[in-house]
């Protein structure tokens, strides 16, 4: 049985397969990488892709709600300093009512309620950062003006009644606004006309009809609390997804690193295997293949 | 009744025997490092008797030459497999190549990947939606495309640059081919008028050198003909050397492509399946690539469609109510449309955020354009699972192509070492044979000597007497 003359040549090329082999353990060991091209492993490089968009989406959205809580916290706080506005007036108007004061003390309760009046006005245009967050989506105009010509005064709503909303990656759709005419205008309690309609009734000097308009303003309270709870509802609602969301991105990071991360133990395992397999086969071939009955002849 | 004169003759002719079983042996040593070489064995033949009074005297024996050791089905069957490796290696390495557009991104906030990418710039509308009218976050919107665009464009780019690149490899190896076409019929002819009833020693070589290299470079059939002669025509049937005459393979550009004519016929999908190296980089070129660039051009002809529409149908920041213009250059048709993606909008507040005749503060046409993330607009898959899903064919068929070229280069490296066994110098043998030939010679020239003498004495009729 013949054998094939050349296999020296063949070894060598084991050698180059080993060296190979040497090559990619020693660059996944460096990079850390397990998957370092699509064809490595097709599977995991899919999962990846679907991995990181996941991933990605939560973290965008984590830091989309620390810019939008900001500007809910503003909302939440400029609604609370209404309803202890209203209360104050309220107070004033019970006061103004119970028929004890005399005009000229009716006149100056007047002004105090008028004063009240242009801090709730101010209030109902907060600004954060240059947007004005009661005017709907006219956030670039003063939601409210004031004209005081006429009696009672008037307030004109510049905004609109667009809502606002963003939506989580779970697809949880929160409110970000409440538009300021239906707060502060709105036809079922109408807190700005309230506070007007008090003003011109105890300019006169007389209690006029204060007494329906005190009711009136009791009820456009309670309406202004009910509103400052959705933003109170958005606030809750836009921590939690946001807790939720960093939670996953959390999870899915460690699994993505799980998937493409190269096992350095393994690896090392490894390439030191196939350094003595190449040490081995090198000595291998400096043995052999040496000689033939040509240096006995 | 033998004679002493025959005797010496038969003698003679036993020196001559030996001398060129040297020859035989020495031309086997001399070639025992050259790999397409086939050993060759002397021939011995003995010579017919002579009959004389119904006696049998033997006339000794002839070498009449070297016989080449080789298996012809053997040759060929490595020469198949050569065929399959070849075009198997030569399309990994163009996969390999084509592959590396699409690396995996190692963590999500690595760049230069056009997953991340797709998600980044839908992202960015996600934060735009908190506020619509900054203009930082307006910036990152047009960034993102611009890095979105950049990243699928360049990827179409160096698809289109492989391809041409491939294109011209082919032209190369076609002129090899036919080179070593138009050499095996010179070969093939001289066979045939030197020997064409047996194997033709080192003329043969020559041919199975020709065939080997052929093999490597085409996909080939080889038919023997009559008197030694020897057809040759490419996997898929058609003719290219036969009889002595060698036909040229042609080649024309067809749709910008370089096409490969055999007479008038387009042979270029038959080279595609036929193997050798010309097998591979056709299948890239022709196939692989191709796929590859066809969903990209998808992926970028929906994006910017899509994104177009939506910015068309909202309010922007300079007063556009509806038509605020387009943020990615709008494509024609699907082809071409990865190589030609670019961001052509330049001024943030063209950005239509805001719903139809909204103010600047509202977020429902940010909304939509998030919300594409999400729907099945491409292809009918939402455009991250359109790009996993490219990534996870083009794998595969890499993964797969190097399984199968392992297998393949395994399979040619055992038919050589058959073939090596077989046809191989092996130098213990050569030098065993040197020895008996050599012991052969000692004897038949000692028989010499001895023959002389007896001439001598017989001449001198019984007298003993030294040989001048």
């Amino acid at each position: 049985m013949r054998v094939d003359p050349f296999y020296v040549v063949n070894l060598s090329s084991s050698l180059d397969q080993t060296q190979a082999s040497q090559e990619q353990l020693t660059q996944e060991l460096s990079s850390g990488l397990r998957v370092t091209s699509i064809g490595d492993d097709p599977v995991a490089a899919a999962q990846n892709v679907q991995l990181l968009n996941t991933i990605q989406q939560d973290d965008s959205f984590t830091q989309t709600t620390s810019l939008t809580q900001g500007m809910l916290q503003v909302t939440d706080s400029a609604l609370g300093s209404v309803v202890t506005q209203l209360n104050q007036a309220l107070s004033l108007a019970g006061q103004a009512n119970n028929g004890t004061l005399n005009s000229s003390d009716l006149k100056a309760i007047s002004n105090q309620i008028a004063g009240i009046r242009d801090e709730v006005l101010s209030l109902a245009n907060t600004n954060y950062q240059g947007q004005y967050v009661f005017g709907g989506s006219q956030t670039g105009t003063t939601p409210f003006t004031l004209n005081s010509a006429s009696t009672p005064a008037t307030v004109t709503y510049n905004g609109d009644s667009d809502v606002n909303t963003l939506v989580s990656p779970t697809g949880q759709s929160i409110q970000l606004n409440v538009p300021g005419n239906q707060i502060f205008t709105s036809a079922t309690a109408n807190v700005l006309g309230t506070l007007n309609n008090l003003v011109a009734d105890y300019a006169s000097g007389t209690a006029g009809s204060g007494v329906a308009d005190t009711a009136a303003l009791n009820t456009a309270l309670n309406f202004v609390s009910q509103q400052r709870v959705t933003i109170d509802n958005s606030i809750t609602r836009l921590t939690s997804a946001s807790g939720t969301a960093t939670q996953e991105a959390t999870q899915l990071t460690a699994v993505q690193t799980n998937l493409m991360q190269a096992d350095i133990a393994g690896v090392s395992t490894q390439l030191s295997l196939a350094q003595s397999q190449q040490s081995a086969l090198i000595d291998v071939i400096a043995s052999l293949g040496q000689g033939s009955l040509f240096d006995k002849l | 009744m033998g004679t002493i004169n025959s005797a010496m003759a038969l003698i003679t002719g036993a020196l001559d025997a030996d001398q060129m079983a040297l020859n035989v042996t020495s031309n086997n040593v001399a070639n025992a490092s050259n790999q397409s070489y086939t050993r060759e064995v002397p021939n011995w033949s003995e010579n017919q008797p002579i009959y004389l009074n119904g006696l049998a005297q033997g006339a000794g024996i002839t070498v009449t030459g070297g016989v080449s050791q080789r298996d012809r089905v053997l040759n060929q069957r490595l020469d198949q497999q050569q065929q399959l490796s070849a075009s198997s290696t030569s399309l990994l390495t163009a996969l390999t190549t084509l592959q590396s557009s699409f690396t995996p991104a190692p963590s999500s906030t690595s760049t230069g990947s056009i997953g991340t990418d797709i998600t980044n710039f839908f992202d960015s509308y996600t934060q735009l939606e908190s506020d619509p009218a900054s203009n930082p976050l307006r910036q990152q919107v047009l960034s993102s495309a611009t890095t979105l665009a950049a990243d699928i464009s360049g990827a179409a780019a160096s698809l289109n640059a492989q391809q041409s690149s491939i294109d011209q490899s082919t032209t190369t190896v076609v002129s090899q081919v036919n080179a070593l076409t138009s050499s095996l019929a010179q070969v093939t002819q001289e066979i045939q008028s030197a020997s064409p009833n047996q194997d033709a020693g080192v003329l043969e070589d020559q041919r199975q050198s020709d065939l080997s290299q052929l093999s490597q470079l085409i996909g080939i059939n080889q038919i023997t003909t009559e008197k030694n002669g020897l057809s040759v025509t490419t996997t898929g049937g058609q003719l290219l050397e036969s009889e002595g005459a060698s036909f040229p393979i042609t080649s024309g550009s067809v749709n910008g492509v370089t096409h490969f004519f055999l007479g008038t016929s387009d042979i270029t999908a038959a080279l595609a399946t036929g193997g050798g190296q010309i097998g591979g980089l056709l299948t890239a070129r022709d196939q692989s690539i191709p796929t590859t660039l066809a969903s990209l051009d998808q992926l970028a002809y929906s994006i910017s469609t899509q994104v177009n529409t939506v910015n068309n149908a909202g309010t922007d920041l300079v007063g556009d109510n509806g038509n605020a213009g387009n943020i990615f250059n709008a494509p024609t048709q699907v082809a071409g449309s990865a190589a030609a993606m670019a961001v052509v909008m330049t001024d943030p507040n063209k950005i239509a955020a805001a719903g139809l005749g909204l103010g600047m503060g509202d977020d429902s046409n940010a909304l939509a354009a998030a919300n594409l993330a999400t729907q099945s607009f491409v292809n009918g898959q939402t455009p991250s699972n359109f790009y996993s899903n490219l990534v996870s064919t083009l794998g595969a068929t890499v993964s797969e192509t190097a399984t199968q070229n392992t297998a393949l280069t395994a399979s040619v490296t055992q038919l050589q070492t058959q073939v090596s066994s077989l046809s191989g110098v092996s130098l213990d043998d050569e030098a065993s044979n040197l020895e008996e030939f050599q012991r052969s010679y000692q004897a038949a020239s000692q028989t010499f000597t001895i023959l002389n003498s007896v001439m001598a004495s017989a001449l001198n009729l019984g007298v003993e007497t030294a040989v001048a």
